[in-house]
């Protein structure tokens, strides 16, 4: 009983594990989040963008870039399960 | 509590007299000496400073203004975030590292490092490799070294850093100026610098050091 068990739960939890990570990736992606950072200050000096529009998109774009950096840290674990 | 000390950079043994604050409105900005070195640092109550707009630019500008003072120095910059325990700790990473310094402060004598970006303007149609190849090659003549860096903005069409001889930034300066002339309705062309030459240096610190 315990063999089937093990047999049919374990295939489901990789699936779930798998498009849990593939979630995370793609939601806490820090390098695209620097890199919109980055753009914002860019267009910024480049006179594209206002003060206040470059302080606003700045604010956001790192209070995101600190949850994914949170997320990532606290899902390492099981990113790597997929491994 | 006790202060821990933020790094900017390492010059050659010396007393600094910087009128700014630094990273976390830190100051004075004083030196700890090693043999030939001198590293260049403030107190800070954090070993992990937050990259803010603020302190980046402290860092920038404490290290442009070792690079212009005393009639033009050389400086090994730290990247953002180096904070030693205390004078001792910094020391030993400057025993450790006494002979990459040193190398570090003889090839980069007398440069400084220029950046130049290329960035569409709207809508904007240009022949990316073109450009790039044409700007490259002008930049290459008035320049040492060049370093290629991250095109981060689907909108960058050239972003490098030059290692320039002081002697040689008034060429340099000409040869952006013919760029921008050239390409200016199309690209905005962003000119900076001088800087302390991050892109040049490599020099690695482990966590464990600190």
């Amino acid at each position: 009983m315990f063999i089937v068990d093990d047999l049919l739960v374990r295939p489901f939890m990789s699936v779930l594990e798998a498009i849990h990570s593939m979630a995370i990736r793609e939601r806490y992606d820090t390098t695209a989040l620097k890199n919109q950072i980055k753009e914002n200050r860019l267009l910024y000096e480049l006179g594209e963008r206002s003060q206040s529009e470059y302080e606003q998109r700045n604010d956001r774009l790192r209070t995101q870039l600190d949850i994914a950096r949170e997320a990532r840290e606290q899902t390492r674990g099981k990113v790597e399960v997929m491994r | 509590m006790s202060s821990n000390l933020y790094t900017y950079g390492v010059i050659e043994q010396d007393t600094v007299d910087i009128d700014r604050t630094g990273v976390n409105d830190s100051a004075p900005i004083t030196t700890v000496d090693y043999r030939s070195l001198s590293a260049v640092v403030s107190e800070i109550d954090e070993m992990e400073p937050e990259q803010t707009d603020d302190n980046a630019t402290a860092h920038d500008e404490v290290l442009r203004e070792l690079l212009e003072s005393d009639g033009g120095r050389t400086v090994v910059p730290m990247r953002f975030g180096m904070v030693f325990k205390n004078a001792n700790t910094l020391k030993n990473v400057l025993r450790n590292g006494h002979v990459a310094f040193r190398r570090s402060l003889n090839d980069l004598d007398g440069m400084v490092e220029l950046g130049v970006k290329l960035v569409t303007k709207d809508d904007t149609d240009v022949d990316r490799p073109a450009v790039v190849e044409d700007v490259a090659t002008r930049l290459r003549e008035v320049a040492d070294t060049e370093a290629a860096n991250d095109l981060y903005s689907d909108r960058l069409v050239f972003n490098r850093a030059y290692l320039v001889d002081r002697d040689d930034q008034p060429a340099f300066d000409d040869a952006v100026g013919e760029i921008r002339d050239e390409y200016g309705d199309g690209l905005h062309v962003q000119y900076n610098g001088p800087w302390a030459p991050y892109n040049f240096v490599d020099i690695e610190i482990s966590a464990e050091g600190r």
